[in-house]
């Protein structure tokens, strides 16, 4: 389906292509924008006391988390992804699919349940200060609810990031080197260095970079852990001090760090030297690991997915178990279809709409257009509360010059149209999540070489086909793995589905973030499991997909 | 299935845009409270009125952004929060308008309603402490005040001060006693800190239960939402503390605050809205906040429940509940002054 609707964009005329994809670009950015354009207010008092203050706290703990989940998410997703790419060891075949699953928990539950195991009257704690008979004060406690505590909270459940994109990567697009130095006999630790790491390193910092700034942007694990970052400093200056100017400034400071992330990224990525001759694509031939090594390579799997997923899906399966009965009914079965709905609508989209600006740029780079789509990309670094006032300042204003003249030139009456909406929402999921897309189509296009295109259109063939004979191949499972990200994203999501949303609409992880509101845990643990059962299906669905893809030899 | 709900959906997306140009009895509800019990009390509204009830349920603070932004052609009628300050809040951005109502101004004390009739009162809630056990004897008579004491130093378990309800008792500090009292308090409590602040309201009191601390900090709904709990670990914690009021020692009484609702300044349905807020300010639905969620009602002749009449009386303090908002900035200052993160 989505490549039938890239075929009827490319069949109208490539001009019209480039015009659109800069609007649609400059509509994605304008709440950024608005957003972005608070820094240059004046300063006002609550600014001044804020850089007295607190804001060294903010920027060092966000840095902290930053490189923090950096280095994790890299060492977690990285090697996972290189043991199951090129060997096959014990249960191989299972973590290839196994080991994506912590990115169908939301990261505020995971931290709520680790939480109540692991902090200092954690069930877990207690378990084993009554085996050793001791105190908490007698032993040398590392306490989860701390800024470490949350960036292994957020590491776990972000790695399949930097997993996702490398094995993608490695599986697809480089295999043919691997098999080559493979067969020369070039030993595995040499391959590792010389050819896989810096073959990797656009997925790696792909990867590593959403991994980034989704754990920045976090707000719910953050507040929980009493951390002081940019964002509890955004909600802190908005609602205590009812400073929306201040907020937005706080937030426009968090932009222009990941503005430099950004800029690194493209500054590396010019030097790279290492490219996939993209000839042939057949599947890596997998080495058997035997003894220790299998061994080995079975445990390093085994702790992010245990770690990520098993314990805290244990838990929430118990709490499942206790309150199903008391939680589902007509209504809830209404949010659960909602829920489906709008992340579908919404990561289709988005995945199309990223693949036209990614397509666009490969086929016919402009410089104003390439600002504008890297501009977009910051969208997912911002909280999403305050990528909806953007939203809100955005559509309010079009409605209300709608309404105005539309009163003005038939005298009648009519209600906000796109404020309020479902548009608006979807709208707010695009600002938000559409650079997960971009990275993962830039990543992918950034491996095809540029003469492709070239050479086809010098052999005569045409736009359409072009796309549809060279690119709609290459491009297929980066697709849908995008579409899979952005649908477990919108489940997921909660500031910006809250604020935008109509009446009466809720989604799962609205009404689980209403149950804790009120205490209940053990019920909140209902919607959240259908947010996990929702994101395994899509998970294990789409793998299987790619996993065809690329068995067939394509 | 999903065919049917794609059509079910468009369905209902056009008979959203067809209302849109037609005047339907219905009343739009913007509300920060997040509770189930409110869902009780919306549907009985609709069976004795027959007015639909719309609601859209976010933080007040976003809430009051997106009126603001929305202008005069919101579609909202009325706005709750979950305390004073936020209301205080709506009134100073010229969301609400003033409502003439004689039900409301029987219902609803003075003390507990804006002076131009805003925004009004509905329940109350009363910022305590949680003793454990062993601390009880001799602090019968605590005041806010000696929280600051040296003679707690490493007793205090407390969330952190991102929370409202932090920053609406360092507001009605600053009320009292002014902002340099304020400071100093702050920084007395900090001192006294167990731990760093962490967690939630119900985390504090587990965290006494373990010892962790001697005081926590804590606002009473939740204690009866413990009680009550599936989670073995808070049923068990609640029943290791005690509930102290503690006082004001200038005024003698326990810091409250209040949920409350008023009417927006272009409310397309504001005869509903009236209606609405006055039914949420009769017996019958006191009775149900009181019951369900454990709040106190405003609603002088309604009875606490059970279990909330169990942990004892209170004086309220006198404070003004538009202190609550007016200080709100003053306090999260003090805060970061304090350190109390």
């Amino acid at each position: 389906m989505i490549k039938l609707i890239g075929d009827k964009i490319i069949l109208k005329k490539s001009s019209k292509l480039t015009i659109s994809s800069f609007f649609i670009v400059l509509l994605i950015c304008l709440p950024i924008i608005i957003i972005f354009s608070q820094i240059f207010t004046q300063n006002s008092d609550i600014w001044i006391h804020l850089t007295n203050t607190v804001l060294k706290e903010y920027i060092f703990n966000t840095f902290y988390i930053m490189i923090g989940v950096g280095i994790i998410t890299f060492i977690l997703g990285f090697t996972t992804a290189y043991l199951t790419s090129l060997y096959n060891f014990s249960y191989s075949r299972f973590f290839n699919y196994a080991l994506v699953l912590p990115f169908a928990l939301p990261t505020y539950i995971v931290a709520f349940i680790y939480a109540g195991m692991f902090d200092m009257t954690g069930s877990i704690t207690t378990f084993f200060l009554n085996i050793f008979n001791t105190n908490i004060s007698n032993i040398d406690f590392f306490d989860i609810m701390s800024i470490e505590g949350a960036i292994i909270v957020m590491s776990l459940v972000l790695y399949p990031y930097v997993y996702l994109t490398v094995k993608l990567y490695l599986s697809f697009e480089s295999s043919a080197v691997i098999n080559a130095s493979k067969s020369m006999g070039i030993s595995s630790y040499k391959i590792f260095y010389k050819v896989i790491l810096p073959i990797c390193r656009p997925a790696i910092i792909a990867g590593i970079s959403l991994a980034i700034m989704e754990a920045i942007s976090d707000f719910g694990v953050v507040d929980y852990y009493g951390v002081s970052t940019f964002v509890t400093g955004i909600f802190r200056t908005w609602f205590g001090m009812g400073s929306i100017q201040d907020a937005c400034k706080l937030a426009s400071l968090l932009i222009i760090f990941i503005f430099l992330i950004i800029f690194l990224e493209k500054l590396q990525r010019r030097n790279i030297k290492y490219k996939s001759s993209g000839k042939d694509f057949i599947p890596i031939y997998k080495t058997k690991l035997k003894g220790y090594k299998n061994i080995l390579a079975f445990i390093i799997c085994i702790i992010p997915f245990f770690f990520g997923f098993i314990l805290p899906f244990m838990q929430m399966s118990y709490w499942f178990i206790l309150s199903y009965k008391d939680i589902i009914d007509d209504q809830f079965l209404y949010i659960l279809l909602n829920t489906i709905f709008l992340a579908s609508i919404s990561a289709f989209i988005i995945v199309i709409l990223a693949l036209l600006l990614t397509y666009n740029l490969k086929r016919k780079h402009t410089k104003t257009t390439n600002i504008l789509v890297q501009i977009s990309k910051l969208g997912y670094s911002i909280p999403g509360a305050v990528i909806a006032i953007g939203v809100l300042v955005l559509f309010s204003y079009i409605d209300n010059i709608l309404i105005d003249s539309i009163k003005f030139l038939f005298n009648i009456n009519i209600n906000l149209l796109l404020t309020g909406s479902i548009i608006a929402m979807i709208f707010g999921y695009i600002v938000r999540f559409i650079s997960i897309c971009i990275n993962n189509y830039e990543s992918t296009f950034s491996n095809i070489p540029s003469s492709y295109y070239n050479a086809s259109k010098s052999m005569g063939i045409n736009e359409k086909n072009t796309f549809k004979k060279v690119f709609s191949p290459l491009i297929k499972n980066t697709s849908y793995i995008a579409f899979l990200m952005i649908f477990i994203e919108v489940i997921k999501e909660l500031p910006l589905s809250m604020i935008l949303r109509p009446f009466n609409y809720d989604t799962l992880a609205i009404r689980s973030y209403e149950l804790t509101q009120q205490g209940q845990i053990v019920e909140s643990a209902v919607p959240s499991m259908f947010i996990v059962i929702f994101s395994m299906i899509s998970i294990i669905f789409l793998i299987s997909k790619t996993k065809k893809a690329y068995d067939n030899g394509l | 299935m999903y065919k049917e709900y794609k059509t079910l959906k468009l369905v209902s997306i056009i008979s959203i845009l067809l209302s849109s140009f037609l005047f339907s009895n219905e009343v739009n509800i913007y509300s920060h409270r997040h509770y189930d019990t409110d869902k009780k009390l919306f549907k009985i509204f609709e069976q004795n009125t027959g007015i639909k009830v719309n609601v859209i349920k976010a933080k007040a603070s976003a809430l009051i952004n997106r009126i603001k932004n929305e202008g005069k052609n919101s579609p909202a009628d009325v706005l709750i929060t979950v305390d004073a300050g936020r209301l205080y809040k709506a009134k100073k951005s010229n969301i609400l308008q003033s409502i003439d109502s004689k039900i409301l101004k029987n219902n609803i004390p003075k003390n507990f309603r804006d002076k131009d009739n805003q925004w009004f009162g509905l329940t109350k809630r009363a910022r305590v402490t949680l003793l454990s056990l062993k601390q009880t004897k001799d602090t019968k008579e605590l005041t806010y005040e000696e929280l600051a004491s040296p003679k707690y130093k490493g007793k205090i378990v407390v969330r952190s001060s991102n929370n409202i309800y932090n920053q609406s008792l360092l507001s009605a500090i600053i009320s009292h006693y002014g902002k340099d009292y304020a400071l100093k308090w702050a920084k007395g409590v900090v001192a006294n800190m167990a731990r760093k602040p962490k967690g939630n309201d119900r985390s504090q009191v587990i965290a006494v239960a373990s010892n962790i601390g001697d005081i926590a900090i804590a606002n009473t709904y939740y204690i009866g939402k413990m009680v009550n709990n599936k989670k073995k670990s808070q049923r068990e914690a609640i029943k290791k503390v005690k509930v102290i009021f503690p006082k004001f020692k200038k005024s003698g009484g326990t810091h409250i605050n209040i949920s409350g609702a008023g009417v927006t300044r272009y409310a397309p349905n504001r005869k509903n809205a009236i209606k609405f807020i006055e039914f949420l300010s009769s017996s019958q639905a006191q009775e149900i906040f009181a019951k369900a969620n454990y709040e106190y009602p405003i609603l002088k002749n309604i009875k606490s429940s059970k279990l909330v009449s169990s942990w004892g009386s209170f004086k309220d303090d006198t404070i003004s509940m538009n202190d609550l908002g007016a200080y709100n900035k003053d306090a999260i200052k003090i805060f970061d002054k304090a350190n109390w993160r």
